[in-house]
């Protein structure tokens, strides 16, 4: 069964008349890799927006579990069902690493487990040391905040990932690692983690590319991306 | 609980922001605190003034309503009608007095140093000599109220006697009783002066020693007009003197004084009395130019305090709102962060909510010490120069004065006429002012965290992320 499924969805901005998505029907399975390419202002972000719950489409259907995400309670979902990593970190700058992911899994309910450990042992996953774990966000390195809001993204073991831009800030043997953990939850753990990017190294992780151009989405084979 | 602890941790992450905001809350509360502390203390005097004083009723003939009916005789009140007004359910108490003339063939007055028992006689159709008047009985309704038994340098009854309480019972002076050679158990026989078939054997069960003034006056003392002797009063019971069936037109003079329950119905009282039979020509009033005169400065003082809160919380709240609107432009991000991870509005907004109370909490706290260490001061700063605005008042009004100073006793200081004002006030925070403060720094904590929560949570998370990214 299919995590996520797109029905024929298209989407303009409010007081705009032009398509930016148009007509996307596709299928994100659990257990895979899906990177989305595409040039600057194609629609790849505007998919992930809709993907993560934070947007809805303006005709078709997004489906997570059965239900359409425009009748769920897209809070809900975006609390327990996906995990977001945004291009721009979208951190609370003024708490520290450790208090950014403990403050996630409160959002989402997490019970059963020690919060601070679970969060330490992802920080650390992301290659975060404790030491830096307790820094204030504005104190660490864009690349920092971009493993930090990683680790925020799988603080409540979401079903799904989505992440824009996810190594854009990294250097290549942390993003090099990074991609190591999207691939150990698609394929060892059954997550489905859809990743827009441009990096090759990304791509190179990938199960399923998806090309997009004016909002117009195309498969690409895995040995051509 | 988590949203609580968030909103604690918010606090330090914004020391900036949250630190002006207390210092505003801070201010607010403090001049509240003393604000309300002085208004409470100062309405509570002056509602116990009122209760005390205000409750008073006078009824007494209106010269002015009387000269404008054009009759020449002044209209009575019947004895009747006395009791009659007693009834009223408006009153709390009723303090009925008479007042007559006695002459006894036994019994000299004191200064009476002609022994005539009269200086005049004359027929008046009974077939007896009248005599004129060398004693004073008095009849009182309520031996509690005799005022100059309960103060210092007043009456006081000497060991082996006891206040009247039963019928044809008296007390009267250790002069009256020296000069007569009157012990506590014996007998006066007296009579009325205009009644002389009125008699009265009264028992006297106390005597009392009289340090009060025995004249009204020097010219009364140098002439010894005995009869103004107070201590010639003979002190029974008003149902005594009544027991012999006087009426109002038989040389007796009956004193009431009304007690109302609350003095705001003194008008439904009036109907009553005036539905009743009171004439026009008298007035029915409480006394207001004593309250007034009592409590002047002190309404004063409230007013002056509570223009200042208004003041401070209209200003103080505007300066809250602005601060309120400054911080959401920061404040949007972080909720447009907090909405991207799935935290609902409604979490939010008790988020925010909490800290504005938990600053609002901490400076209420520290404004309830400094406060109430503040108040005592200001209120004798504030209220000592009411009383002098107050004297000065006074002084341009009136030659004689006569000063009372209320701090929870009442003492006679000075003068002849008028009243004193309150010139001392204890002020100390009391539950009901901390319940009015928590209320007022609950609502600041309302207002500055209700804009914010109010302007930021209008908007999507993806539109506030959108516009800062």
């Amino acid at each position: 069964m299919s995590t996520l499924t797109l029905q024929n969805v298209s989407y303009k901005y409010e007081g705009s008349e032009r398509l930016v998505i148009r007509d996307v029907s596709l299928s994100f399975e659990p257990g895979n890799v899906y990177t989305i390419i595409g040039k600057s202002g194609a629609g790849k972000s505007t998919l992930l927006n809709l993907l993560a719950g934070l947007d809805v489409a303006t005709t078709g259907h997004i489906v997570y579990d059965g239900v359409s995400l425009a009748e769920i309670n897209r809070n809900h979902y975006r609390a327990r069902k996906a995990g977001i990593i945004f291009q721009g970190f979208n951190l609370l700058t003024n708490a520290t690493a450790l208090d950014n992911i403990l403050l996630s899994m409160h959002i989402s309910g997490v019970k059963g487990i020690n919060k601070k450990t679970r969060a330490l042992e992802l920080l650390e996953k992301v290659g975060i040391s404790p030491e830096k774990a307790n820094r204030k966000i504005l104190k660490l390195s864009g690349g920092e905040q971009q493993r930090i809001g990683m680790a925020r993204a799988l603080a409540h073991n979401p079903e799904l990932i989505v992440a824009d831009e996810p190594t854009g800030n990294l250097d290549e043997d942390t993003a090099n690692r990074v991609l190591e953990v999207f691939a150990s939850l698609a394929h060892e753990e059954g997550k489905c983690v859809i990743i827009v990017t441009h990096s090759k190294e990304v791509i190179a992780i990938a199960d399923e590319i998806w090309s997009v151009d004016e909002g117009v989405f195309r498969p690409v084979p895995v040995n051509e991306g | 609980m988590y949203i609580l602890i968030n909103a604690m941790k918010n606090l330090l992450r914004n020391k900036g922001r949250n630190i002006l905001i207390a210092t505003v809350t801070l201010a607010i509360i403090i001049s509240t605190v003393v604000t309300l502390t002085i208004g409470n203390a100062s309405s509570k005097i002056i509602e116990d003034t009122r209760l005390r004083i205000g409750s008073k009723v006078n009824i007494a003939i209106d010269l002015q309503e009387h000269g404008r009916s054009g009759k020449m005789e002044m209209p009575e009140v019947g004895i009747d009608d006395f009791f009659s007004y007693a009834q009223s359910d408006y009153l709390s108490k009723s303090i009925l007095s008479a007042q007559l003339y006695l002459y006894s063939a036994t019994t000299f007055a004191v200064d009476d140093d002609s022994k005539a028992q009269g200086i005049w006689e004359s027929n008046d159709g009974t077939g007896e000599a009248r005599k004129a008047g060398t004693m004073i009985l008095i009849g009182n309704s309520d031996p509690d109220t005799l005022t100059d038994f309960s103060v210092d340098g007043g009456r006081k009854i000497l060991p082996g006697g006891r206040m009247y309480s039963g019928l044809d019972e008296c007390i009267i002076s250790s002069d009256l009783a020296e000069l007569n050679g009157i012990s506590v158990g014996d007998t006066i026989s007296a009579r009325s002066v205009f009644e002389p078939v009125k008699n009265f054997d009264l028992v006297v069960v106390g005597i009392y020693s009289d340090e009060t003034a025995a004249y009204p006056g020097p010219a009364y003392e140098e002439a010894k007009f005995f009869v103004f002797n107070r201590h010639n009063e003979v002190i029974t019971s008003f149902e005594t003197v009544m027991s012999k069936g006087f009426e109002t037109d038989e040389g007796i003079q009956i004193n009431a004084e009304y007690y109302l329950k609350n003095p705001d119905d003194i008008s439904k009282f009036e109907a009553e009395v005036r539905a009743k039979g009171l004439p026009d020509d008298y007035s029915v009033s409480i006394n207001q130019k004593e309250l007034d005169g009592i409590t002047g400065p002190l309404k004063s003082m409230a007013g002056i305090t509570s223009t200042f809160m208004a003041v401070i919380l209209i200003l103080g709240a505007i300066v809250l709102v602005l601060l309120a609107f400054i911080a959401v432009r920061e404040r949007q991000y972080e909720v447009g962060v907090l909405r991207a991870m799935g935290m609902e509005k409604a979490k939010i907004a008790v988020g925010i909510l909490s800290e504005a109370v938990i600053i609002s909490l901490m400076c209420l706290i520290i404004g309830l010490g400094i406060g109430s260490v503040a108040s005592q001061p200001i209120a004798d700063s504030i209220l000592s120069s009411q009383v002098e605005v107050a004297a000065e008042k006074t002084k341009a009004n009136s030659e004689n004065l006569q000063f009372l100073v209320m701090s929870g006793k009442t003492e006679l200081v000075n003068g002849l006429n008028g009243y004193t004002p309150v010139s001392e006030i204890q002020v100390a925070l009391d539950a009901h002012t901390v319940i009015q403060i928590t209320l007022i720094a609950l609502a600041l904590a309302g207002l500055s965290g209700v804009i914010g929560i109010a302007v930021i949570t209008r908007y999507e998370p993806l539109k506030i992320l959108r516009e800062r990214n």
